[in-house]
């Protein structure tokens, strides 16, 4: 069976969707649902093994024929669409309600479906017009889903920030398309290693696409929109939208010859970006505000994966034609990694949507206590967040396991590369610790201790619809985490694609071993745990309120709020995180209101772009001046040139 | 079937074996103090003890207040399997098993630093926060000494790692590990476990609110946390892999018994630092190991 089918299937689905959406929610959710199936069907075939598949429409869009293509790396992001195309469109059934927002709420169902056809697009398009077109349609309903709820000032200037930055990239691949038109005289696109010419435009992609990723410091637009967008849709956005930047960097890295210093740069941004994001991601009050700098994070890991088989595909020699193993091996821990953190980032938005939802504030310290009120949610957040820390048995780990063995492995070699590797491992390492830090502060926060405020107080559990597609993206976290080897087969395929020299085969980390080990752990850990809460129950349990130090009026306020957690670490990113410290001071015999703020901005945009954007401004000012439309000045410019035309000529003439 | 045995047996080794690691720093701090101090087995009847109390839960601790230590313990147990045991083999060796045994650390801090979340005190977010601040530098120097030791011997595997005899950068790898190990099990002079003034703890002032067998659970941990640092730095140093297995052993359980010492020694003779200098130290551990990383890659090249 080739893929042709259920792409037409999804295809055709998504299109009734869009156009049956607003009116009708059961059938958008029927024709979403059904073409996300059919998407998944079509990439799962690919990605077990089937052949690519390849088709050229007789008739031709915007002057030039349809060509569509579905190979590993297109299936294994197609695949990533799909289920969180899916997930969310259930969630936003629960989260988006036509009774809640009867006007936002059907054209969103429009502009969701409408995302996910254009994603779907992008990935299969073959052809540099239609990539564009494609990569513009995602653009635009992006920026209406993030828009939704457009009554609220800091939405529109969120989306309006997201759609500014993504055409600063789109400008970039603007240039980086037509440029491979000018050179191969086609906008077709396909392998280019014969055209050593093209070279310098990678550079040109990782601009446009590092926007789209969220590359520190291309990030800017990314914690406003996907804080401030429905949490259905900052799931998509986080966990989908974002890797179509990766998408174009892991296609066109692997179709273009690339210059020399490719995967130093794209390496030594991967690590500025974890290191750098998760920092961010820690000083953050706002919950879901810190989950999208995780994202930043999670793209960097993402990157040094790739970059790591940059460097090892530019060691390639006769013998290894595709450079060392450990490339593999990098590349491979990068790709599982875009699933793992799409599945585990969409859960723990969907979490901290619900939180959202149940007591209107993302504020995590107004929050507290919500595991007795959401026990469902708590949970199911806490194993995002130990997903989200690359803790073993879950799927975030494997990845990350996978690009340090390459990293390890390029050390070991102690060829050139190893330069690279060995900072960027010890980098990886202290970013999965700051991102312990960032998950507890988050988790615990929210959900463990006493609630902070009323709104906290009053909270209550997630409907259905809400907590089924978190159940559903927590149980593929943990099905990657437990049995990483029946997920390995599909991860291999795409790097197959990505490089053919690479000897076929088994994985090359004991996948398997690992898996079995991860499945012992689970069970004796979920054994422990509960031969010791039976055994704490033996003997009679009592409950007494936590204990004071001897104050006999403890109140919830003074639980460790957010930036108390965070202010230890966020001390040492001082220099780049620039933390504002608001602090009153208890004065006088009987003080008065003491306090003490804490905020960590956003560093790249107040102090470097919003200055710079100043100053452009107060210079175009300056020259506006000069046309003002007061006739009399015209008239005074016009004297004025003839003038100099006149005193030109004369001097000529003198000569 | 016999491989099954094995790690049984290794398993009661370490679960036996680590609570004397505590008796024993305890003696030495008595002995410089000119004290009589504790009898070295104090731990095993604090922790008979505590598994037979009864417990007293705060009211607004979740089912992860008992969870999280739980978890914590099976994960430094998991660990803890993972390491070799000189001649006594080691557990599921693997390729990226080392990988495997840093990130079995950090969850065994994540289920910790949870349950101090969980009773809404002052006092564990204050320990969770510094736990976890400082983890991320003793996990960063942790990680350069793998690698080093990595480099070095050509493997990632923890079995083969530690194996070849000691590297160029020994002493510089001891001595950063032991200031890791100081610090990843709060000991002076990063932290003091035996003071009881909150506001200078670390991993005391998170499990306060525990009682009973969960925090016997914790006890164990630690002191089985502590015979992993003590093992792992024993074995990063001493060519232990290539005498006989007797040899080995007694090679072993004197390195142990010297770090153990060591601890004792430097609990005795030194201060815990002000909370402002426990990074400087710590960031003088990472280079420590940083050099005996560039000293491994100098070593391998000649």
């Amino acid at each position: 069976m080739t893929p042709a089918l259920p792409l037409l299937l999804a295809t055709l689905s998504l299109a009734a969707a869009v156009v049956l959406g607003p009116r009708w929610p059961r059938l958008w959710l029927a024709g979403t649902l059904t073409g996300a199936a059919a998407a998944l069907g079509a990439a799962l075939l690919v990605l077990t093994g089937g052949p690519e598949w390849e088709w050229r429409s007789a008739f031709a869009v915007g002057g030039e024929p349809l060509h569509a293509r579905l190979d590993g790396i297109s299936a294994l992001f197609l695949a990533l669409v799909s289920v969180v195309g899916a997930a969310g469109a259930a969630y936003s059934r629960g989260y988006w309600a036509d009774d809640r927002y009867p006007v936002s709420a059907p054209s969103g169902r429009r502009w969701w479906s409408g995302l996910l056809l254009s994603l779907g697009f992008v990935l299969l398009s073959s052809n540099g017009l239609h990539f564009l077109m494609g990569w513009e349609l995602f653009t635009v309903c992006a920026y209406f889903l993030i828009t939704l709820d457009r009554g609220r000032r800091q939405v529109r200037s969120a989306g309006w920030l997201y759609l500014a930055a993504a055409h600063a990239g789109t400008i970039c691949l603007f240039a980086f398309f037509a440029t491979i038109a000018a050179e191969t005289g086609s906008w077709e696109l396909g392998p280019m290693h014969d055209r050593a010419a093209l070279a310098p435009v990678f550079w040109l992609a990782l601009i446009g696409f590092g926007v789209k990723a969220g590359v520190f410091p291309l990030h800017v637009w990314l914690p406003s929109a996907h804080a401030n967008a429905p949490s259905h849709v900052s799931a998509l956005l986080s966990g989908v939208a974002l890797k179509m930047g990766i998408y174009g960097l892991v296609r066109f890295s692997g179709w273009l010859v690339l210059p020399a210093a490719a995967g130093w740069v794209v390496i030594a941004h991967g690590a500025a970006s974890a290191l750098l994001g998760i920092a961010f991601a820690l000083g953050q009050n706002d919950l879901k505000r810190l989950l999208a700098y995780s994202s930043v994070e999670n793209i960097g890991v993402v990157l040094i994966g790739l970059g790591g088989a940059l460097l090892g595909l530019a060691q390639a020699d006769p013998l290894h034609p595709g450079g060392p193993a450990w490339g593999r091996l990098a590349l491979a821990g990068a790709l599982l990694h875009v699933w793992n953190h799409g599945l585990f980032k969409s859960l723990l938005f969907f979490g901290a949507g619900s939180v959202l939802h149940a007591t209107g504030t993302r504020e995590m310290s107004r929050l507290g206590g919500l595991w007795r009120a959401m026990p469902w949610t708590a949970g199911l957040f806490a194993l995002g967040a130990m997903a989200g820390a690359a803790l073993p048995p879950l799927n975030g780990f494997v990845g990350e396991w996978l690009v340090y063995q390459g990293l390890f492995d390029a050390a070991i070699g102690r060829g050139p590369a190893a330069w690279a590797a060995m900072p960027a491992a010890i980098m990886l390492a202290m970013t999965g610790a700051l991102a312990l830090a960032t998950f507890v502060k988050a988790a615990a926060t929210v959900f463990l201790g006493a609630a902070r405020t009323s709104a906290a107080q009053g909270a209550h559990e997630a409907g259905p619809w809400l907590r089924g597609p978190m159940l559903a993206l927590a149980a593929a976290c943990a099905a990657i985490g437990l049995a990483p080897v029946l997920f390995w087969p599909a991860i291999a395929r795409a790097v197959d694609t990505w490089q053919p020299a690479w000897p076929a085969g088994a994985a090359p980390a004991p996948l398997a071993t690992l898996g079995i080990v991860q499945v012992a752990f689970a069970l004796l850990a979920g054994g422990a745990a509960l031969w010791l809460w039976r055994r704490a129950h033996a003997r009679g349990l009592r409950r007494e309120p936590t204990w004071g130090c001897g104050f006999d009026a403890p109140s919830p306020r003074m639980q460790y709020t957010s930036g108390a957690f965070a202010a230890i670490a966020t001390g040492w990113f001082a220099p780049v995180l620039q933390p504002e410290r608001t602090l009153r001071r208890p004065r006088g015999p009987f003080p008065s209101r003491a306090f003490q703020l804490e905020r960590v901005p956003e560093v790249v945009l107040e102090r470097i772009l919003v200055p710079l954007s100043d100053a452009v401004l107060w210079v175009s000012t300056l020259v506006r001046r000069l046309q003002h439309g007061r006739v009399q000045f015209y008239i005074v410019y016009v004297v004025a040139g003839l003038a100099t035309l006149g005193a030109m000529v004369a001097l000529e003439g003198n000569r | 079937m016999i491989a099954l045995l094995e790690s049984l047996l290794r398993m009661l080794v370490w679960l036996l074996l680590a609570p004397l690691l505590p008796g024993i720093v305890n003696r030495v701090k008595a002995w410089v103090a000119g004290r009589r101090g504790p009898p070295v087995l104090q731990l095993y009847y604090d922790l008979a003890r505590l598994w037979r109390k009864n417990v007293v839960l705060s009211t607004l601790a979740s089912p992860g207040f008992i969870a999280g230590p739980a978890v914590a313990w099976v994960a430094i147990a998991g660990a803890a399997l993972l390491l070799p045991l000189g001649p006594g083999g080691s557990g599921p060796s693997f390729r990226g098993d080392v990988l495997l045994f840093v990130y079995l650390l950090a969850l065994a801090r994540f289920g910790t630093a949870w349950a101090a979340m969980e009773t809404g005190s002052a006092f564990g977010g204050m320990g969770a926060a510094r736990e976890v601040s400082y983890a991320v530098l003793a996990e960063v120097s942790l990680i350069t000494a793998i690698l080093a030791l990595s480099v070095q011997s050509g493997s990632v595997t923890l079995a083969t790692m530690l194996a070849p005899s000691a590297g160029p950068g020994a002493v510089l790898l001891a001595a950063g590990l032991f200031a890791v190990l100081l610090a990843e099990n709060c000991r002076v002079p990063f932290d003091d476990p035996n003071t009881h003034l909150e506001l200078t703890m670390i991993h005391e002032v998170m499990v306060l609110d525990h009682s009973g067998p969960p925090l016997a659970a914790i006890l164990h941990g630690a002191a089985m946390k502590l015979l992993l640092f003590a093992v792992l730095l024993t074995q990063a140093v001493l060519p232990i892999g290539q005498h006989p297995p007797f040899v080995a052993a007694g090679a072993l359980a004197a390195g142990v018994l010297g770090v153990t010492v060591g601890v004792g020694l430097v609990e005795s003779l030194l201060a815990r630092f002000a909370f402002r200098r426990v990074p400087l130290l710590l960031t003088t551990a990472f280079l420590l190991c940083l050099f005996a990383l560039l000293l491994a890659w100098k070593g391998g090249a000649a």
